[in-house]
């Protein structure tokens, strides 16, 4: 059991490219935090760094209060989960998982009993004497993530273990890792570009953009309070919609694409140019003439359990989206009215892209 | 796909005629090293095989008076596997170190001297055989196993094609390994060294096949006849063939030609099962 501190820690390569500027974070032990971002973000680049497959050339990384920048990833004691799994292919199962033991010279009678442990919790004993090759994505995964346990780490490393899966074993296997995680009581970081995957399985969780950690919260948090139009528009999924907007005169109100007025809670300056930002599913539909917005319907995706419709807001607007729950049969061009609670309407600095 | 069975035949037909273009002449040496020298000196060569299979082939394999030296066929086929497997295992063992380090250790100079490995590719042995000749004899090499192997064991083919191999390797797997606390040393053969099963055992076969065909190399550096190799054996025959008044050792010489080609051949058909299954299994 372990805490990972990170504190102003850095990546530059050698060709002058600054990767990570600067990170401070402390992971509490026993805690699931997913490092999340678009590619190119630098989430995986902090991950190799903790593992020390990558140098820190800045700052420093500790784990359990120990400094660990010159640490080879092998004394660590932690274990990583790679996307294509990384299995030995020449080995069987058995073997994958019980190498990192003989290395460490463990005797054959521990690590047969840690080895068939593993299999047990994972349900691979029935697989131990096959090659890797021989089972599927799941399974191979599986067999990464035993490889991971049998050595009882103090950190677990994910990255993007769940990629190479489809919908839905990535669906299973998101449930299965967060048990095992939540039973074995592991401190761990999951890096992953899947905004569903880091939602559902973070207490923690670090949204990454150009090498800077945009917001750290938990996924609620982050979900009701983006930190940053970038945050605000990762996180979710349709994404926030996003309307220039201007503060009235009287502070109450802000005007967005042709003359729509809404509700305003926020302590701002009159005549601000802004940007609104009002997530899909936080429109209310209302009877004909109720709402203060009226918008028409350009385009439809019914999608059974919710329907999304992608609504006209005026000529210097994109489309906003709409997300409803159930069908609802709307024809194109069909005016509909609508609202939105005055505390779901976020503001974001024009320039920075800062919460307002 | 669908063929009709007028272009099965014609295919066949291509691929028989080709077999066999490329399987008489051995079948006729084959067939005329089983006669009596007087036979095949007033008759030519032959197609069918004659009686004197065992009284040649033991005669060559046996006897030293046989092929007019000091040395027997079995002693000289022993030189030529010692050759063969020295050089190929050699070969092997050289170029899968040198490509590790080309590919997997970060230093100064890496690439280039890879490209020196690779430029002396152009650079066949008869360029630097005197050269090579004058360090081997300085040494004190002449006439043994070592000199006759070792200045042929570095390999700008098996470090190239080990070195594409390594790149092929994912990244991931050592960084596995190196979480799973495997130094450079393990890392090369619990993982590296099975996973290139496959491309060992190609690297083998052609590697034996050309060690074991060498004949410039071992000619000029063993002037001991016990040291001789069987290729070097069959042109000692020949040239024994016009010498003095005898009648010519055809059949013998056949039979050493003979016996040279089968080990080569027997390392192709056992080592392709290997190749063909590591192909397979790697595959999937």
């Amino acid at each position: 059991m372990a805490t990972v501190t990170l504190n102003q820690a850095q990546k530059t390569y050698t060709n002058g490219f600054k990767a990570i500027h600067g990170i401070d974070l402390k992971i509490e032990d026993g805690e699931f935090t997913v490092l999340v971002g678009p590619s190119g973000c630098g989430k995986s680049t902090l991950l190799r760094m903790i593992a020390g497959l990558e140098s820190i050339t800045d700052g420093e990384i500790s784990i359990d209060d120990k400094v660990v920048n010159k640490v080879a990833p092998a004394d660590r004691d932690i274990a990583m989960v790679f996307q294509n799994y990384a299995l030995y292919p020449h080995m069987n199962n058995y073997d994958n998982m019980a190498y990192g033991l003989k290395n460490r010279g463990y005797s054959k009678a521990e690590i047969d009993t840690k080895v068939r442990e593993a299999a047990r919790i994972l349900q691979l004993e029935d697989h131990l004497d096959r090659k890797p090759r021989q089972l599927s994505g799941g399974q191979r995964q599986r067999v990464a993530m035993g490889r991971a346990i049998v050595r009882q780490p103090k950190v677990f490393l994910f990255d993007e273990p769940l990629s190479n899966l489809d919908a839905k074993l990535r669906v299973d296997m998101r449930l299965e890792i967060k048990n095992l995680q939540q039973r074995l009581g592991i401190t761990s970081v999951y890096v992953t570009h899947d905004q569903v995957e880091a939602m559902t399985l973070a207490d923690r969780l670090i949204v990454m953009n150009g090498g800077v950690a945009e917001q750290i919260g938990t996924p609620i948090d982050i979900y009701e309070k983006p930190a940053s139009q970038f945050v605000a528009g990762f996180i979710g999924s349709p994404a926030m919609n996003f309307l220039k907007g201007k503060v009235s005169d009287d502070k109450k109100h802000v005007t967005v694409g042709d003359g729509v007025m809404l509700d305003l809670d926020h302590d701002i300056e009159a005549g601000r140019d802004v940007t609104v930002g009002i997530r899909p599913e936080h429109l209310e539909l209302l009877k004909d003439g109720e709402g203060r917005i009226n918008a028409g319907v350009r385009m439809v995706e019914s999608l059974g359990a919710e329907t999304l419709a992608y609504l006209d807001f005026g000529a210097n607007a994109d489309n906003v989206t709409l997300r409803l729950q159930g069908t609802h049969q709307f024809k194109k061009g069909e005016k509909l009215s609508l609202s939105v609670p005055v505390d779901k309407i976020h503001l974001f600095d024009i320039e920075s892209g800062k919460r307002l | 796909m669908y063929q009709s069975k007028w272009r099965v035949f014609s295919n066949h037909t291509i691929l028989i005629l080709g077999a066999l273009f490329m399987i008489l002449p051995v079948w006729i040496a084959f067939a005329s090293s089983t006669h009596t020298r007087e036979y095949v000196f007033q008759n030519g060569l032959q197609f069918w095989p004659g009686a004197e299979f065992f009284q040649n082939y033991g005669a060559i394999l046996f006897d030293a008076s046989a092929t007019k030296g000091r040395v027997t066929a079995i002693e000289m086929l022993f030189n030529s596997m010692v050759l063969g497997l020295g050089f190929a295992i050699g070969k092997v063992i050289i170029s899968m170190m040198a490509a590790y380090a080309i590919v997997y250790f970060r230093f100064k100079l890496a690439v280039p001297l890879f490209w020196v490995i690779f430029a002396t590719l152009l650079l066949p042995l008869e360029v630097r055989i005197v050269p090579s000749y004058e360090v081997v004899a300085n040494l004190g090499l002449l006439n043994t196993y070592t000199g006759l192997i070792l200045p042929l064991i570095a390999s700008a083919t098996g470090t190239f094609f080990f070195r594409q191999f390594y790149r092929s390797v994912p990244d991931e797997l050592l960084e596995a390994a190196r979480l799973d606390g495997a130094g450079p040393i393990r890392f090369f053969i619990d993982i590296l060294v099975p996973l290139s099963v496959t491309m060992i055992a190609a690297i083998f076969i052609i590697m034996f096949v050309v060690g074991w065909n060498q004949y410039l190399w071992p000619l000029l550096m063993t002037t001991d006849d016990q040291l001789y190799t069987i290729v070097i054996g069959i042109k000692q025959v020949y040239n024994s063939l016009y010498e003095g008044g005898q009648i010519p050792q055809f059949p013998k010489a056949f039979a050493l030609t003979i016996m040279a080609t089968i080990p080569p051949v027997l390392v192709v058909v056992i080592f392709q099962r290997m190749f063909v299954k590591g192909l397979v299994e790697t595959e999937k």
